[in-house]
Parts: C-alpha cells; sequence; structure tokens
C-alpha cells in the first residue's frame, strides 16, 4: 500500500530498470516490482520476471519432471542475490534437494557473447512492448556486479555456501496430518516481507515442490489443499514475497485443478516431448535439442485489468551446450494461430497432457 | 393443458381422497417453471374470488422469492390488493430462512425495517424443520378459511430450495401430509430438475398427481447445465409443456403444449401433432392372435385362394414366359385361354419379338433411360 | 444526467436507460458474472463499479473482496477514473477483505462464520440504507467463497440467499463473480445452477473460438432476463458481442464491426 501511495502516477510502465538498491529487483508495470524466475527466457516472455506478491502455479506433466528445472532456477536465482527462500517438499530429507540446484554460469566473457549471438535470432517473438527494456538490461546486467537474472549452468551445483546461511528454511510436508504447519511456516516467512515499509530491501521466495503429493496424508482432502492455497495467496498479496508451487493436474479432479487455475496469478505448465519421434523431428526445427515444452497459460496481471496476450504460448525448452536452459519459440509455419487455440483447449481441460499426440 | 390443470385444482379434492398435487419442473435450458407457476396462482386466485373454486383461500409458501414480489404480481394483473388479506397469506420462508437476520436484530435491537406490503404475510425462520412448516401452513390455512369444511390451497414456490434445506424423505412427508390434510383442496409446487439428483426429481413426482414440465424446443442437445441451450434466441421464449396427470379413473393423460413467455406472462397453444412415442412404449410392439372364434374359423375356410382355378376345372394356365407343352403349336396363342369362350369380353394378345429373347426377362424395361 | 460514452455492455445490462425514479438502473437485481481460466471476466466487475459511482451522487457500493487486496482494486479503478480511495474516504465504498476468511474445518459448522459474514454485510447496508443510498454488493470470486466454507455448497448458498434477500429488502444490487469452468465436468455443480436460476442477468464471457489475439479479448453473451417492475415488464434480451480491454476501460462491438 504504502510503496503504491507514494507513486503518484499509475502509468509507471515504462520505468523498468534495476532499482539501485538491490540488483534482484526491477520495477515492472502497474507498479509492480519484478524479481526474476531464474530463466532468462522466461522473464523476457513474461514480461520481466515475476512480480513481487504473486503466487506462480506451474502443473506438472505426469512423466517428466522439468517443473523441477523451473523450481531449481527460481531457487536458485534467490540465493545468489542473497534472498531468502522457503523451500518445501514431500521429501523426506528437503535439504539434499539444495544440493542439486544449478550454479551461475562463471566465464561472463564467453557467455555475453553467446547472449548478444542469441539476441539477434529470437528477437522476432520476443515480448515487443517489453523489449526496449530488456534489451538495456542485458546491457546493464553483463557490466555490474550482481545481475537481475543469471545464467545457470545445470551441470554445475551452487557453492554450498549460497544455501547454508541463515535465510535459507527447508520444510518437509510427508509425515504432517494436514497443511497447518506448512502455512504457519509459511506465514512467519512472509511476515517478515510484509510490504509495509515503504522501502523494498528484500524479496523473499517460496517454492512448494508438488503440493498435491499423493503420498501426503492430506492428498484426499481436496478442500483442504484449495484452502491452504487461497491463504498462501492472499499472505503473498500483501508481502514482497513470490510463491512457486507445482501440482500434478492429473492426480486431482479436474474441478479441483481449475480452482487451482484460477487461484494462479501466473499459470504455466509443463510437457513431456516424445522421444525419437520421426514426425515430431520433422515438424519442428530443433527438435534434436529439446527435451519438454513449456505453456503459459495465464501471465500475473496485478494493479491492472488488462489481460497480457503473448505473441506465443507455447515454447520449447531446451538445453543450450547442455548447460543452459533456454526457452525458443516453436518453429513451424502456424504456430501462432494453432498455439491460441490448444491454449484455449488446455485451459479448458488440464488433463491435456495425456492427449497422445501434442496439440500446440 | 395448462386450462385442464387449472380446472382440476379448482375442482380440488374428493372427500376421503388424496387432494390433486401439481409439481411444475423445469430445467435451465427452459426456465419457465415460475411463468407457469405464477399463471396458475393467478388463475385460481381469480377462482377464489369468484368463489368457484373448492378452495377459499391460498397459502403461498415463498423459499425463492420476495413477498413483495407476489405483492406486485398480483397488484399487476389486475387482482384486488385489498380484500386479499381475507383470501391469501405468504409465507415468508424467503427474508429469513435460518434465523441469521433475527439473532442480529435481537442483538442490535433493529427494527424490522422490510418494506410494508399490502399482502398479508408471516415469516418463518426455521425452514429446516418441515414438522413446525406443516403447522404452521395448517394454522395460517385454518386462518384464511376457519375450521370448519372449507378447504384452501398450497402453493410452494421452489420445492427446491426445500430440498436444499431438508431431506428429501421429510420435504416427502411434508407433500404427504399436505395431501392428505382434510382442509387442503390443491397443492403445487416448483421443482429445477436439474439441480437434483435423478431420485429427488423421481420421488417428487411419484408424490404428486400432475407433473407439467417445461422443456425446451429441442430437448435433444439439452445438456444439463449448458448455457448455450438457453442462449439460442428460440428457447429464450418459447418452449414446450408437457402434462402428464394421473386421473381417478386410473388413467394417464399426456398433453403437451406450446408456450411462449411474453411480456404481460405466459401463454399457451396447442400443438397439432401429438407425438405419440409415449403411448408407443406403453404397448407391445406386434401383436399375437393365435386363437380363432368359430366365425372366424368358417371365414377363413370359404377365402379363395389366388391361382386356385374357379368353376371349370380345367388345369390352371399361367403364363410364365414358357411354351407349355399343350401349347406348342398355337404360336401365337392368347394367354387366357381359360377364358376364350367370352371373347366379346375383349383379349390381350401378346407377340414375342423374337426367340432369342430370353424368357420373362429380369431386365429392367427401363434399364437405358438416362435421366 | 450527463452524456456519457454508453458501450454494448452498458447497453445489455440497461445501465444506458436514464429513469429518475430509479437512479441505478440495476436496483433490486441480481448480476451473475462467469469466465474461465482463459478469460477472465474481473473485468465486468471494475465496468459495473465505475458506473455505479458514477451513476448517481447517492450509490455506494459494498465490496466483498476473496481475491485481490484493496491496493489491487484502487489501481485499476483509477486508471479507469475513478479514485475508491476517496469513495471510501466519502463513505460510498466499503471495501470488506475476505481473503484471509475461512470457516473452521473438521466437520465444525459453517453456517456460524458464515453468519458473521452476512452480519458484518448487513450491518454496513442497514447503515447505507439510512442515508437512502442505492446500493450495489459486488462479490468478487464465489469459487474462493466456496473455498473458505470447505466445500459446502449448501453454507454457499445459504449465505448467497440471504444476500439476494437483501435485493428485495433494500433494493441493493447485487454483482457476483465466478468461474464456469469449474462445474463443467458435472460434480458440485449446485452453486452454479442455482446461481443461474435466480440471476436477472447473466453474463458470460469465453474466449474466442479461434484463440486469444491482441485485438479481441474475448466474448460476452449476456442474457437480460424479463423483470417486472413499475412501468410493467421488460422482455428477455440476449446480446452476443467482442470485447478488448484496455487500462481505461473496454471496447465492446460485435464481430467484424470493430473500426481500428
Amino acid at each position: 500500500m504504502a510503496t503504491t501511495r507514494a507513486r503518484i502516477s499509475s502509468f509507471s510502465r515504462n520505468v523498468s530498470t534495476v532499482t539501485s538498491q538491490n540488483p534482484g529487483l526491477k520495477h515492472g508495470p502497474n507498479g509492480t516490482m519484478l524479481i526474476s524466475s531464474g530463466i532468462p527466457d522466461l522473464d523476457k516472455i513474461l514480461g520481466g520476471g515475476f512480480p513481487l506478491g504473486s503466487l506462480v502455479m506451474v502443473m506438472e506433466d505426469e512423466e517428466a519432471p522439468h517443473h523441477m528445472l523451473l523450481l531449481r532456477n527460481f531457487m536458485s536465482q534467490g540465493l545468489v542475490q542473497k534472498q531468502p527462500l522457503l523451500y518445501a517438499s514431500a521429501y523426506r530429507d528437503p535439504k539434499r534437494f539444495l544440493g542439486t540446484l544449478p550454479s551461475p554460469a562463471s566465464s561472463k566473457g564467453d557467455k555475453s557473447s553467446d547472449l548478444s549471438h542469441e539476441k539477434d535470432i529470437r528477437i522476432a517473438w520476443q515480448y515487443k512492448k517489453y523489449f526496449v527494456d530488456s534489451q538495456l538490461n542485458l546491457n546493464t546486467n553483463n557490466g555490474g556486479q550482481q545481475d537481475y537474472c543469471n545464467d545457470f549452468d545445470l551441470r554445475k551445483p551452487l557453492d554450498r555456501h549460497y544455501f547454508s546461511g541463515s535465510n535459507v528454511d527447508c520444510v518437509c510436508f510427508k509425515d504432517s496430518p494436514n497443511l497447518s504447519a506448512l502455512q504457519d511456516r509459511c506465514a512467519e516467512f512472509l511476515a517478515k516481507l510484509s510490504r509495509n515499509e515503504g522501502n523494498i530491501s528484500s524479496a523473499g521466495r517460496i517454492a512448494i515442490q508438488s503440493l498435491c503429493s499423493p503420498q501426503c496424508k492430506y492428498s484426499n482432502d481436496e478442500w483442504h489443499m484449495l484452502s491452504f492455497i487461497r491463504s498462501l495467496k492472499s499472505m503473498t498479496q500483501s508481502s514482497n514475497a513470490v510463491v512457486v508451487v507445482t501440482f500434478p493436474p492429473s492426480l486431482l479432479s479436474p474441478s479441483c485443478s481449475l480452482r487451482l487455475q484460477h487461484m494462479a496469478d501466473t499459470l504455466l505448465s509443463v510437457r513431456a516431448i516424445p522421444d525419437e519421434d520421426k514426425e515430431l523431428a520433422k515438424l519442428l526445427t530443433g527438435y534434436q535439442d529439446m527435451i519438454g515444452l513449456i505453456n503459459i497459460h495465464k501471465a500475473a496481471r496485478l494493479n491492472t485489468q488488462v489481460p497480457v496476450i503473448l505473441e506465443a504460448t507455447t515454447f520449447s525448452i531446451k538445453l543450450q551446450k547442455r548447460r543452459f536452459l533456454v526457452l525458443e519459440c516453436l518453429n513451424q509455419a502456424p504456430v501462432d494461430g494453432s498455439s491460441g487455440s490448444s491454449y484455449g483447449t488446455s485451459g479448458g481441460c488440464s488433463g491435456s497432457s495425456k492427449v497422445g499426440t501434442l496439440d500446440f | 393443458m395448462a386450462d385442464s390443470i387449472c380446472r382440476t385444482l379448482r375442482d380440488g379434492a374428493l372427500e376421503g381422497e388424496l387432494a390433486p398435487t401439481l409439481t411444475i419442473k423445469d430445467s435451465l435450458a427452459s426456465p419457465f417453471a415460475f411463468h407457469v407457476f405464477s399463471h396458475i396462482l393467478l388463475q385460481l386466485s381469480s377462482h377464489v374470488i369468484a368463489q368457484k373454486s373448492q378452495s377459499q383461500g391460498i397459502v403461498i409458501v415463498a423459499l425463492s422469492r420476495a413477498p413483495s414480489s407476489y405483492a406486485a404480481l398480483l397488484n399487476m394483473n389486475g387482482v384486488d390488493v385489498a380484500s386479499s388479506k381475507k383470501w391469501i397469506h405468504i409465507l415468508d420462508c424467503y427474508t429469513d430462512p435460518l434465523g441469521w437476520k433475527d439473532k442480529t436484530r435481537k442483538s442490535a435491537n433493529a427494527t424490522d425495517c422490510s418494506p410494508q406490503i399490502s399482502v398479508a404475510t408471516s415469516s418463518f425462520k426455521t425452514v429446516k424443520d418441515v414438522d413446525k412448516l406443516f403447522s404452521v401452513i395448517t394454522e395460517l390455512g385454518r386462518g384464511l378459511v376457519g375450521e370448519n369444511k372449507a378447504r384452501f390451497c398450497v402453493a410452494i414456490d421452489s420445492l427446491s430450495e426445500l430440498l436444499r434445506h431438508a431431506s428429501l424423505q421429510s420435504v416427502a412427508g411434508l407433500l404427504s401430509d399436505l395431501r392428505s390434510h382434510d382442509q387442503i383442496s390443491n397443492i403445487f409446487g416448483l421443482l429445477h430438475s436439474d439441480l437434483h439428483e435423478e431420485r429427488a426429481v423421481a420421488v417428487l413426482e411419484y408424490m404428486s398427481s400432475m407433473v407439467a414440465s417445461v422443456d425446451p424446443y429441442h430437448s435433444a442437445d439439452g445438456q444439463k447445465g449448458c448455457l448455450g441451450d438457453s442462449f439460442s434466441q428460440q428457447n429464450l421464449t418459447k418452449g414446450k409443456f408437457n402434462v402428464r396427470s394421473k386421473r381417478r379413473n386410473g388413467r394417464v393423460r399426456v398433453t403437451c403444449e406450446e408456450f411462449k413467455v411474453e411480456s404481460g406472462g405466459i401463454t399457451f397453444a396447442s400443438v397439432s401433432s401429438v407425438d405419440g412415442t409415449a403411448v408407443a412404449g406403453l404397448l407391445p410392439k406386434v401383436q399375437f392372435n393365435l386363437q380363432l372364434s368359430e366365425k372366424e374359423r368358417v371365414d377363413r375356410s370359404n377365402v379363395v385362394l389366388p391361382f386356385e382355378h374357379q368353376g371349370n376345372g380345367k388345369p390352371i394356365q399361367i403364363y410364365d414366359g414358357r411354351r407349355s407343352l399343350e401349347e406348342s403349336n398355337s404360336e401365337a396363342n392368347p394367354i387366357s385361354s381359360g377364358k376364350k369362350e367370352d371373347s366379346a369380353m375383349g383379349e390381350i394378345i401378346y407377340f414375342r419379338d423374337s426367340d432369342d429373347e430370353m424368357p420373362d426377362s429380369d431386365e429392367d424395361p427401363d434399364d437405358d433411360l438416362d435421366i | 444526467m450527463e452524456q456519457k460514452n454508453w458501450n454494448l455492455l452498458d447497453e445489455s445490462l440497461g445501465l444506458h436507460i436514464n429513469d429518475d425514479a430509479k437512479p441505478w438502473p440495476l436496483c433490486g437485481r441480481f448480476v451473475l458474472v462467469e469466465d474461465c481460466v482463459d478469460t477472465s471476466a474481473a473485468f465486468v466487475l471494475h465496468h459495473i463499479l465505475k458506473r455505479s459511482f458514477s451513476s448517481h451522487p447517492s450509490s455506494a457500493v459494498l465490496f466483498l473482496a476473496f481475491s485481490h487486496p484493496f491496493s489491487h482494486y484502487d489501481r485499476v479503478l483509477r486508471k479507469l477514473g475513478c479514485n475508491l480511495t476517496a469513495q471510501r474516504d466519502n463513505g460510498r465504498f466499503f471495501f470488506l477483505p475476505m481473503l484471509m476468511f475461512q470457516c473452521p474445518g473438521e466437520g465444525k459448522p459453517n453456517h456460524d462464520g458464515l453468519a458473521s459474514v452476512f452480519e458484518q454485510i448487513e450491518r454496513v447496508i442497514t447503515l447505507l440504507h439510512q442515508d437512502k443510498k442505492s446500493i450495489s454488493i459486488i462479490i468478487d470470486d464465489i469459487s474462493f467463497l466456496e473455498v473458505a466454507a470447505n466445500g459446502s455448497s449448501d453454507d454457499v448458498l445459504n449465505l448467497l440467499h440471504y444476500c439476494h434477500t437483501l435485493t428485495s429488502e433494500y433494493g441493493c444490487a447485487l454483482i457476483a463473480l465466478d468461474h464456469k469452468d469449474i462445474y463443467l465436468n458435472g460434480d458440485r455443480t449446485a452453486v452454479i445452477l442455482e446461481m443461474e436460476y435466480r440471476a436477472d442477468i447473466l453474463v458470460k464471457a469465453e474466449p474466442l473460438a479461434t484463440g486469444l489475439a491482441k485485438d479481441v479479448h474475448g466474448q460476452l453473451m449476456v442474457l437480460n432476463k424479463e423483470t417486472q417492475h413499475q412501468h410493467g415488464i421488460t422482455a428477455i434480451k440476449s446480446y452476443n458481442f467482442h470485447f478488448k480491454i484496455k487500462e481505461n476501460g473496454i471496447e465492446c462491438f460485435y464481430p467484424g464491426t470493430k473500426i481500428q
């Protein structure tokens, strides 16, 4: 509230630079502050990153673990920027997961040339409105000591000192009878980041992996999970934090899954890609490098009523040099028209990944 | 028939029998049951005023509409509201069905500030208690018509709403208690069929003597809750009105009408073609009669079968396209040699074109026609 | 009243009707707005909110927020040319944040919690009613209310019924948003069906069959049911048009008639 008051004009869309105090934050449209998703391409697609106070839901594929890639990069990005992190999962030792986080790419010179090269080919699909800004950011980013957004090398584990500090908290919710313990932990975490001070000093990240895992005791109580997400959402709205929750829609009833989708500010889904599919290889350029697909169903629209209409909603997930996660627009002739309709259908039935063929 | 329903309700119950009960059901595809409900209510009111009906008063159990809307309805249709206190009473279960408002008003000492309406109402604040509802309804009815043998009718404006608050069993119990009450002339209620399980609808249909269902024109694609249907222009104002009424003699009368909703109310028109599907389902498809009566046996034996030679004992001659042995010598013999003697009657002479023509060819003579 | 630029949405909701006896045309009516994941219809609420404030100086709004905080609505409405903070200070805008409202679960009855919500609503309404205000009650998400009531559709319907009684008792307008797609697979449809029966005006937002586009954000279907009022009866009308949402308003147009 205080920050919104301070800014009298609401037309703040064009101010999208990294704030001087904190490199991990930047101004987004409509008086929001953004943090990076940890994947430079995803930031660009979403118009800068995830806005603080938003709930990001990732619909898992029942076969491919691509949601883990998103989670890892999201968490690493926060840790590199020394932002507080709360990680919760249904596995017995959630701390172990921190050892699998990727490390930011070290060789800067090599990377920046790489980036500028990429920039030329990816201009066409970049999110136009923010194109100028993101270009600016890239320039400033590479020069600065700490970046708004890093490229993460998936083969290099994150240095221990990043997550041995006190700002990292891990919760295992496998054995708890319900989610109220987790909710309390989240409330405690978010209370420290409440949006009362005028100046945002730090932004927090909460990552919840596979919320509706079947091994949890409450996994039959859909209303309990829904009310947890709902209260998490409302707590987040008034704090300087971003919550990323992944869930398997195939294990939920369709209506429950749709309710969760409605609750999300930003809604993503990941899908597996069939291995060695000759037809697909013919259809898509760069099929060999693809490991999966990501769908952007909804981009957050805090403080505005205008929906974010993306140029494309389906992107391929690729590993560049087997190290860096990149998202690319699918290079296939009628991509745009058909991706729009697939967006419609897959939104309607969350289990679109069940359809044998890829309906992009 | 909307008229016949009204007549049945007007005539009311016979001594010692269950009161006629009408359930009006609709679905979202054609949500006009309330129009039918208010049509019947108005008809009955005019009968009551004219003292043409068995019932002398109406008790409206208002669950889904505000009492003021009934006052407005009566007013707009020219019913004398001033005199209405004598024959109509609204049991208001709408304003405060669970007593929430009552609780806060008691604590805040606030006064009831609902708009004053000209129709007599009394409020009911514990809808979950169906037994109490029954006793209040009968009490109100007695208040209207007195303690004697005079009867009154009960209109329940949403059985659906009642089913939400109380169990199916208790609602069915309420209906059966009302039907067997000796001062109740008739009962009619409204039901949104797609809000309930099939069983609930079946139970209420079983409990009632007439079921009027308001259906969309094209019921085939009337998917449950599909909004696309209700948006189709035709279903916005028109529909079919099907009535099944169980008559006292044990027959079921099925009628179908069209209705049209206009400003000012609902009008009914009879449809010329009543589809016989209901009847067809009732009767076995093929009927066999294995026994013959004596007369039938005699008649059957008298039937002359085709080709049986009639009269002179000569062999049967039917032309089959081949020369029979007897006729081989007479090339152009007329076919019906049996009737040669009366040539005055005229004859058909047939010549074969040639011998290579296949006898009695199957070929279609119009085969080569190119149409 | 000053001349406004009425769009198709205003027309379909009957907001353009200038009637001195009824300064706020939605008085006594229940508007149900339905949307889906792909196409949010929250903008319809914003639009009605804005129109209600500009309709008449005596209008007031009670807003039950289940999905977004005040700051969000404040920013959105400011861009539409309506200052909620000022209206709140003037006593014309009452914001009830229900974001953290949750009925106790585990078999405990919900109705006490919901009854207390209604108590809050009624208190505000009686207060406003004394000032002879024409009041709108806006509920921004029924599906969140269901979650707060632990999925008990009966309790949700009870609360909504009580809100509905205020439309006849005080002449309030009731505007509620729900998500249609949640109920499409057929379980627990009671809430949405019952609401559809009750609604006087049904607004349904859907994506275009051809997918999302930059110029057309979706289509609206509005069913304005027959109503009885002092001047007789208005007939059933249905409207079908496309819309584009902008920061400072919405554009509505019939398919294919958009002027660039």
